[in-house]
């Protein structure tokens, strides 16, 4: 019930299309995509985009088909988003869960982890977790999971504190229930919407992370097709193949996009939801 | 002793917050040096003089051992060597980091004046206005006004900094090329170095012309970077507007026969004061990472640019340096703007 009203919404609904279509252009890629992304054409260098032709978006300075690696570069964002935010969504609520439910020391002491780690600003220690950890897709989840649990965990320990306080979870207490099956039944799911709004923006996150360590040529191999890398190489060839940098500068932003709507839309139904429970 | 008392509990309390910061920045320090010395195989292999480099930076010692000397090197102001580009750090942080402070107070002041006009907009188009909002009263189109601007706005939080920076070469440098969009100064005109702070070394050395070209490059990279955070002022303004409009002190000032324009001026947008201070304070990290990619873009000599070259060529000690110097501008920021907090606000400060 609650799905259907979430779809009602246009925002949701739009930035569900969004995510859905980049999700099956990636996992369709290789069977779509009409080049090897990682094959070049030397005779074919900085093509214009021309529809119809063997190369519909073009061809970058190597020669490579810029179509082929546009939908290839959606496979390794999203490939990087998804694990990245589910990662950082279970380590933060997971400590945001035992800090909320158990207070005291507890709660000071993972108070004091991300106030460590907030000190630093996230893109900077994601950097240097992918510069000490090495390149490549895998590190750059996990630096994306160590330094953004943080996120998660700010705002859902809150959220916790404040639904402890609540008769149910007193009277579950008094029922005996233990504090695992009190959180379980009456905490967690009391926190859910939040939870998956605060995955949707981080999805959006990760994109735009993965494009910035990529455009800088320190997440992945030079090879791969990665949106970034192909922003910072179609910015030298802007007159003859401006394809090269929009259609990837395009890539992201719908991506990003339909996750901030999604997300932002489930927000708004669930606040207006809290308003009206509260009534 | 009733009048020495509360001078006395003020010191402990000034007191307390300097201990808690010492602390923050040691924890800093701790996981830094865990990040870049620990977790690393061999922090040195990567280096082009090995044997040079593990001396310099004491790899041969015990872990422990590692983090003393290098607190006991900071605490002398020693931030180590660039082994890439054979200068100290200390003084090639003196260069970057006044030119991202000045990158970051110009798009933060770009964020908060583009953010309180379009959170201004917003409110007159949900509310018709802030003439006549008698507490509540939104009609039908108002919300449904509101909510095409709410789409728009979220939709312009979507684009990173970045892409704000392309578009703008491409439109103003390239298209127009009305704006210059590389480095700080027009070629030919010389960089003043008495504070690091360009505008105001040029202002100081009373040199117009470079005055003036300084400006101009700085315009493209702080509206870039501070164009994306304007939403989040313009939806911060917007409800605590809506906030103010329904609280008494409103009503008690239009009683008092203020126009409509004093009550916005004088009330309603001081209301606001404090939740952006706070957006700003929570912001300053994440608008830190965006400045990185716009340095790097628009190639201004900031701490960003100095980083990923850093990294590029595995300087560690330069990576150590400017990280550090990151965290002190967070950690600075954070305590200006508490400071900035307790004026404007009496309320902790009777406590």
């Amino acid at each position: 019930m609650t799905v259907l009203r979430w779809l009602r919404s246009g925002r949701v609904l739009a930035g569900l299309l969004a995510v859905a279509l980049v999700l099956a252009l990636a996992v369709l890629a290789p069977a779509i995509a009409p080049h090897d992304p990682e094959a070049q054409d030397l005779t074919m260098t900085l093509q214009p985009a021309h529809l119809g032709s063997a190369y519909p978006l073009g061809t970058d300075a190597l020669g490579r088909c810029v179509l082929s690696r546009l939908l290839f570069g959606a496979r390794l964002a999203l490939s990087v988003a998804i694990p990245g935010a589910l990662g950082a969504m279970l380590l933060g609520a997971a400590l945001a869960y035992a800090a909320g439910y158990l207070g005291g020391r507890t709660d000071r002491l993972i108070g004091r982890a991300v106030d460590a780690v907030t000190l630093f600003p996230p893109l900077i220690l994601i950097l240097i977790l992918v510069f000490a950890l090495g390149a490549g897709p895998t590190n750059l989840v996990l630096a994306i999971v160590l330094v953004d649990w943080t996120r998660f965990c700010r705002v859902l320990r809150h959220e916790v504190r404040v639904v402890v306080q609540r008769d149910h979870v007193a009277a579950a207490r008094l029922l005996g229930f233990s504090h695992i099956r009190t959180l379980a039944i009456e905490v967690v799911p009391a926190t859910l919407p939040l939870l998956v709004t605060l995955l949707a923006l981080e999805m959006g996150i990760a994109v735009v992370v993965e494009a910035i360590v990529s455009f800088l040529g320190l997440g992945v191999q030079p090879d791969q097709a990665a949106w970034g890398q192909m922003i910072a190489d179609g910015r030298t060839a802007l007159h003859q193949a401006p394809a090269n940098l929009l259609a990837p500068a395009a890539a992201i932003l719908v991506t990003v996009a339909g996750f901030n709507l999604l997300g932002d839309g489930l927000g708004r139904k669930l606040a207006a939801r809290l308003v009206e429970d509260r009534a | 002793m009733a009048r020495l008392a509360p001078c006395g509990r003020r010191l402990l309390a000034i007191a307390q917050r300097l201990l808690a910061i010492a602390q923050r920045l040691l924890t800093v320090l701790l996981l830094l040096f865990i990040v870049l010395r620990v977790l690393p195989a061999d922090p040195a292999a990567p280096a082009a003089e090995i044997g040079a480099t593990r001396q310099q930076t004491s790899l041969d010692e015990a872990l422990p051992m590692q983090f003393a000397i290098w607190l006991g090197w900071l605490v002398q102001g020693d931030l180590g060597h660039s082994s890439h580009l054979d200068r100290p750090v200390a003084g090639l942080l003196a260069e970057a980091l006044p030119a991202t402070v000045e990158l970051a107070i110009l798009a933060s002041s770009v964020a908060v004046l583009l953010g309180v006009a379009g959170g201004l907009v917003l409110f007159a188009l949900q509310w018709g206005g802030w003439q006549g909002t008698g507490g509540r009263g939104t009609g039908r189109r108002g919300e449904t006004r509101a909510a095409l601007a709410e789409t728009g706005t979220m939709l312009l939080m979507s684009i990173p900094a970045f892409l704000w920076a392309l578009l703008f070469i491409l439109v103003f440098g390239v298209l127009l090329a009305a704006m210059p969009f590389t480095g700080r100064l027009d070629p030919g005109l010389s960089h003043p170095f008495i504070t690091g702070f360009l505008l105001l070394d040029t202002l100081l050395v009373g040199d117009p012309r470079a005055f003036l070209s300084a400006a101009r490059h700085m315009v493209l990279p702080a509206v870039a970077l501070g164009i994306g955070f304007a939403p989040l002022v313009m939806r911060v303004l917007r409800a605590s507007l809506i906030e103010a409009y329904q609280a008494d002190y409103i009503l008690q000032a239009r009683l008092r026969g203020l126009s409509e324009e004093q009550v916005l001026l004088r009330h309603a947008l001081g209301h606001a004061a404090l939740p952006t201070l706070g957006l700003l304070r929570a912001q300053c990290g994440l608008l830190l990472g965006a400045a990185v990619l716009v340095e790097v873009i628009f190639a201004y000599p900031g701490m960003g640019r100095l980083l990923v070259d850093a990294m590029r060529n595995t300087d560690l000690s330069v990576i150590q340096g400017v990280v550090l110097a990151y965290c002190a501008v967070v950690l600075s920021a954070n305590v200006l703007i508490d400071g900035l907090h307790l004026l404007l606000n009496p309320r902790p400060r009777a406590r």
